[in-house]
């Protein structure tokens, strides 16, 4: 069959060719991926994943993104129409190679992602792209009060110029970053991912015609479009409204967000409403608001649809520009991700009025992260760590919520301790789930994570943590969930959300639990039992808030 | 006399039993029907009835002529799977008892926020955390408090677990505070099946180690159990040889030592057909070879480059990791059974929901009318259209074809564009698993051959060849029992490794050789004990290696001899040729580090030798049963085809597609454009016609 249209001029398109070309589009993106991160070296990226990797088509639309990140595909959505501002398609060659990171003008949502787009030609046209976005955890002890203090701000510019490297622009970038060594070995793997990428899809044309590849990628837009509108169809009309407040550890205010959501046959509308964007590191981009709505709104209406830009035709996004969720020039936006995960969990809110069963109660809501800098006594080099936690995710309305995951639109891996203190002066003491942090509930939330690092040498830490004076919320009379934190040993206090270590000094980090679903009351007795024996709660707790006596 | 060598492969449905004749080169099979709630008695009775079939003589004794008995099993996986392990205990680092719960903190599924994780094998009550804590350098920041140790051990006891998993952080650097662990468990709990990290897999990366302990506690009673009740009932039947069990890395081992490490056993049903395949295809000359074992409801792929099959030191199995050496075999969730279905966005699906062996396929008639990959055949009429199993099983079309006509309408397809759209889509799906363990490991599948084997691998082999371009398909001469044929064909093997992270400098020969010495010797001792003579035993050395800052090794193989400067200059080339293969550049000047020194130690045992048959000349007719009109693509329409009987094939037959050939256990499809063979093995050939 995929011989006859192959020879045929124009493409005959069947379903059967464009599931076949789909899984095939698929295979490539998670084999890139999986060429990033075995080649990579920074920790954040070879152990903990944060990289993500999808091909695009000639207009710059999603064709495909391997499942690492969510929020990585706001990094994703404006890099092509970046590219093709600053630069003409007609000089274009194969073998060159894009490199950007700008919020702003580089189609990124934070400077660490640094984003390298390839485009892939196929008869002399560009047929499509291979991009991969890896986190470089780099541009440490800045200062976030605006975008110009958060790191080298790279638009998109030529790495390669057809296969030669440009060192003039690879030394520019190494000089501005703390570990220049760590990153060349990154951007190695990047491009390594991409080689993959461009050979792949390039083998596809010629097995299918690159006629017949592309309308059918065309054709799985249209999937994930029509899969899209049927799962929208499927709730109930009408308008839904929904409230929060987002309480970062850098400002002292608990801010209101809201959300209006609104069904109307197969469409949906969501509009937002936040304060005036701020001088700290939270605010976020219309792409990074986008990336959490296409997010959260596929995982409620149905998670199998195809992660292509098709699945956004249905819906219209709309908040203030200015306002913390559609930041302007200069606003810092380095921990944009806590932001993102407090509108996952409003838009939840939102729908919980509309389709009960298919949301969860508020999950930690938060992306907890440590980020640690220092000068090895060894060398004098300086070393960056970066990590970010988990914590509970929101009950079910018919099961417990899960404990100590990473959640919504971030979803990276720990760092084994063990590879850990290798790497860095580091030492962990511990590493466990908090009792008392679920939310109460017929079904409980998930528990958060505690961890306590030493250090082993002098080095500065910066957390970001969240639900410091807020609680993430139940469902249908559900309990909240318990607090994030710091917590010092002796001689260490938080100046903000910054600490000086000295060596031997201990700190811990608690993620926030989450919300519970349904009355306690109905909480089964055997539950309330294990979760006693388990040390998820109390005996007094479990007496107080469930009636249970052991 | 003894002089049977005997395969038995224990699958959910059937045992089958391969003996094997040493005198006289004769190879005899022998179904029975499976016993799952304990398989042991449908394993002894298999081979009781196989003996007494090819060696009445035996009388009361039938098993005494039994020369060897190798055996994979699915006791392991299936415990795993079905969650029947025992109430297991864990003993931690004090602050790291929930890491088992965990894990790296992943969610089960990235956007399906009603998913969940596999169950956590040991619950937090039991979990106990003990104050002690070994560095990475392997110096010790707390000593293991001993007291705190024992009234971990007496709560466990007290608890009423039958199993105890220790793993402590570093344990495979600084193993002390583990061992006086487990001595004061065994003081305090003599009865309970115990597994330490450093014992099970002394490798970094905690979770994964720790994973594979917990496992290992908790398969550890179940195993023993099992190989408790086979053992006498093999003895009744008076077998005096060793019984051997297959571990996933696709070697055998006896029966104690597989007791002691049953989470080596997850793939010990695959690694077998692997085994059988790498046998197949080196007797008929094709060593380059990737695996299509296709069942009812999943599917194992494997790589052998030059008669070898990667071997993967760690895998999530079942949803949990394993750090243990295993043939890198990859499953998808597709097979006959697999159901089709048009979902939500008017596209066509097929698996991974499967009808099973009941109800099975619409055409079994047994309430299903879902239409299953198998349906799809029938109508298309690749496989027979009126009965199955050699004509055991009546079969009804006629429900297939209303089954599928319903999907068609859905898809607004004809009839047989459905049928044969599902198959393009099992297919492709099938093509994908295999980039996996292909492309994606730097291999070429142009470059091998493919084996097709399980009932449906035959099937549907040359369409997947066609995909990915591969040019040949070997199907062996009994596809459905080459698991069973698979352990007669095996040499005794055990994998042993040590974590030691070195500079690849001259000042590390010492270290690399002291570390190869001690692993050495563990194998000797294995060797003595399984009584493998000094001239069958093999020993083949590989060293794990990264630049340093990756976290993902190589495993590069030493050279003979002594480790020498020379040795490591090998390492360095045999690295950088890697690296180039896989990820396309290597980085000049950066630091190398040796990070695992690993040693498979292979015991040479007699293996079953397949007999040659005489060539008998390029007709094929004498196999003609008959001709059905078979649809297929190319033509886009019935096409009269031939019908071969396999057991009519000789060696040197030659015949062209379209054709089809039937066999008792499978069906193989010959399409147009493609030739088949017949090799002095009775191996069937199918090559793409140039």
């Amino acid at each position: 069959m995929s011989q006859a249209v192959s020879q045929a001029t124009a493409p005959v398109l069947d379903p059967i060719t464009v599931e076949v070309i789909g899984a095939a589009l698929s295979s490539i993106v998670e084999e890139t991926g999986e060429a990033l991160i075995r080649a990579s070296y920074s920790t954040n990226i070879k152990e903990r994943r944060d990289c993500s990797t999808a091909l695009f088509n000639a207009a710059g639309e999603t064709l495909c993104q391997a499942e690492h990140i969510p929020i990585h595909l706001g990094s994703f959505i404006g890099i092509i129409p970046h590219i093709m501002a600053k630069h003409r398609v007609e000089d274009m060659r194969p073998g060159d190679v894009f490199v950007g990171n700008d919020a702003y003008e580089g189609g990124g949502t934070h400077l660490p992602d640094i984003v390298l787009a390839e485009p892939i030609f196929v008869d002399g046209r560009i047929a499509a792209w291979t991009v991969n976005l890896a986190h470089h955890s780099d541009f440490a002890d800045r200062g976030h009060a605006h975008i110009y203090q958060e790191g080298l701000r790279i638009p998109p510019v030529r790495l390669y110029r057809a296969g030669v490297l440009q060192e003039d622009v690879q030394n520019l970038i190494l000089l501005n970053c703390q570990v220049p060594h760590e990153r060349l070995s990154d951007l190695r793997a990047q491009m390594a991912a991409n080689r993959v990428g461009v050979q792949r899809f390039q083998a596809l044309c010629a097995k299918y015609g690159a006629e017949t590849v592309l309308a059918a990628a065309d054709e799985l837009l249209n999937y994930a479009e029509r899969k899209m509108c049927a799962g929208i169809a499927a709730m109930p009309d009408g308008t839904w409204h929904f409230e929060d407040v987002f309480d970062p550890i850098d400002t002292a205010d608990n801010m209101p967000f809201k959300v209006s959501v609104t069904v109307e046959g197969d469409s949906m509308s969501l509009d937002f409403d936040a304060p005036d964007q701020r001088r700290a590191g939270i605010n976020m981009t219309y792409t990074a608001l986008l990336a959490t709505v296409y997010y959260i709104v596929k995982s409620v209406v149905d998670p199998s649809i195809l992660p292509n830009a098709g699945l956004a035709r249905p819906l219209s996004v709309t908040a203030r520009k200015g306002s913390i969720l559609n930041c302007e020039h200069p606003a810092a936006v380095n921990g944009r991700l806590a932001a993102c995960q407090r509108v996952s969990d409003l838009i939840l809110g939102a729908i919980a009025q509309a389709a009960p069963e298919k949301v969860t109660a508020c999950s930690n809501s938060v992306c907890t992260v440590a980020s640690f800098i220092g000068q090895r006594k060894s060398d004098g080099k300086l070393w960056v760590y970066l990590e970010t936690m988990g914590g509970g995710s929101g009950a079910r309305h018919n099961k417990d919520g899960l404990d100590g995951v990473h959640v919504h639109t971030t979803n990276t891996s720990n760092l084994p301790v063990e590879a850990l203190e290798i790497e860095y002066p580091l030492t962990l003491l511990r590493y466990e789930l908090v009792e008392e942090s679920a939310g109460d509930g017929q079904y409980r939330g998930g528990m958060g994570l505690r961890r306590v690092y030493r250090a082993d040498e002098d080095c500065m830490v910066r957390v970001d943590i969240g639900r410091l004076r807020s609680r993430s919320w139940g469902l249908a009379g559900g309990g909240a969930g318990g607090h994030g934190a710091v917590e010092c040993g002796p001689g260490v206090t938080f100046q903000g959300s910054v600490a000086t270590l000295k060596a031997g000094q201990w700190f811990a980090v608690v993620s926030p639990g989450a919300g519970g679903y349904g009355p306690a009351s109905a909480r089964a007795p055997e539950a309330v039992a294990r979760d006693v024996a388990e040390g998820v709660i109390s005996p007094v707790h479990a007496k107080d808030i469930y009636a249970f006596q052991s | 006399m003894a002089r049977w060598r005997v395969g038995v492969d224990s699958g959910g449905t059937f045992t089958d039993v391969c003996l094997f004749d040493e005198e006289e080169g004769r190879v005899e099979v022998w179904k029975v029907s499976s016993t799952p709630d304990d398989p042991s008695r449908g394993i002894a009775q298999g081979v009781e009835e196989g003996m007494r079939r090819v060696a009445p003589e035996a009388g009361e004794k039938p098993a005494a002529p039994v020369s060897y008995f190798g055996h994979g099993t699915t006791v392991a996986t299936n415990a795993l799977i079905q969650h029947r392990g025992v109430k297991t205990g864990l003993v931690t680092t004090d602050g790291f008892r929930d890491l088992l719960e965990i894990g790296r903190q992943k969610r089960p599924d990235l956007y399906d926020i009603q998913a969940d994780k596999p169950p956590v094998l040991v619950p937090r009550d039991l979990r106990q955390e003990v104050p002690e804590r070994v560095r990475h350098d392997g110096s010790i920041d707390t000593a293991l408090d001993e007291a705190k140790m024992r009234a971990a051990a007496v709560a466990l006891r007290e608890a009423g677990v039958k199993a105890v998993a220790v793993s402590f952080l570093y344990g495979f650097i600084r193993p002390e505070h583990e061992a006086r662990a487990v001595e004061i468990l065994r003081e305090e709990m003599p009865d309970a099946f115990i597994s330490a990290g450093h014992e099970i897999a002394p490798e970094f990366r905690e979770y994964e180690r720790l994973s594979t302990v917990v496992l290992n506690a908790y398969l550890g009673p179940v195993m023993r159990s099992y190989i408790e009740r086979l053992t006498p009932r093999l003895e009744a039947l008076g077998m005096t040889a060793t019984p051997h069990l297959t571990q996933s890395n696709g070697g055998v081992i006896g029966f104690a030592a597989a007791a002691g490490l049953p989470v080596r056993t997850v793939l010990s049903g695959p690694s077998t057909g692997v085994v059988g395949a790498q046998a197949i295809g080196k007797l008929a000359g094709f060593e380059d070879l990737i695996t299509f074992d296709m069942g009812g409801t999943s599917t194992d792929v494997a790589l052998l480059q030059g008669g070898q099959c990667r071997l993967t030191s760690e895998a999530v199995v079942h949803g949990y990791p394993i750090k243990a050496p295993m043939l890198d075999i990859h499953t998808v969730g597709a097979g006959g059974g697999s159901i089709a279905y048009v979902d939500a966005g008017g596209l066509l699906k097929a698996g991974p929901r499967s009808c099973g062996a009941f109800p099975g396929p619409v055409c079994y008639d047994q309430g299903n009318e879902e239409p299953a990959t198998t349906d799809a055949n029938v109508v298309l009429q690749t496989l027979n259209p009126t009965h199955l199993l050699g004509g055991r099983m009546a079969i009804r079309q006629d429900l297939s074809k209303a089954a599928i006509q319903k999907l068609a309408d859905k898809l607004g397809l004809g009839l047989m564009e459905t049928a044969q759209g599902i198959l393009s889509v099992v297919t492709a799906n099938m093509a994908r698993a295999i980039r996996v363990i292909s492309v994606q490991r730097g291999h070429d599948p142009r470059d091998f051959t493919l084996m097709a084997f399980g009932g449906g691998g035959p099937l549907h082999a040359a369409r997947l060849a066609k995909e990915l371009d591969m040019k040949r398909v070997l199907v062996p001469r009994n596809p459905g029992i080459l698991c069973a044929m698979g352990l007669l064909l095996t040499d005794l093997r055990a994998d042993f490794a040590a974590t030691k992270l070195l500079p690849l400098v001259q000042g590390s020969i010492g270290e690399v050789a002291d570390g190869f010495a001690t692993l050495v010797a563990r194998a000797e001792d294995w060797f003595a004990h399984e009584e493998i003579a000094p001239g069958d035993r093999v020993l083949t050395r590989t060293a794990d290696m990264r630049y340093a800052g990756q976290n993902y090794e190589l495993a590069v193989p030493l050279p003979e001899g002594p480790v020498t400067a020379a040795t490591l200059d090998a390492l360095a080339a045999g690295f950088e040729d890697l690296h180039r293969q896989r990820y396309g550049f290597i980085a000049e000047g950066e630091a190398v580090q040796i990070v695992t020194l690993r040693l498979e130690a292979t015991g040479k045992v007699r293996k079953a030798a397949l007999p040659r048959f005489p060539e008998a000349g390029p007709d094929a007719s004498g196999a003609i049963t008959g001709q059905r009109p078979v649809w297929f693509p190319e033509a886009q329409d019935f096409v009269p085809t031939p019908i071969y009987r396999r057991e009519g094939l000789k060696p040197g037959n030659r015949f062209a597609g379209p054709a089809i050939v039937e066999q008792m256990d499978t069906t193989t499809v010959v399409p147009p454009g493609m030739s088949a063979r017949v090799d002095p093995y009775l191996n069937l050939i199918l090559e793409v016609v140039a």
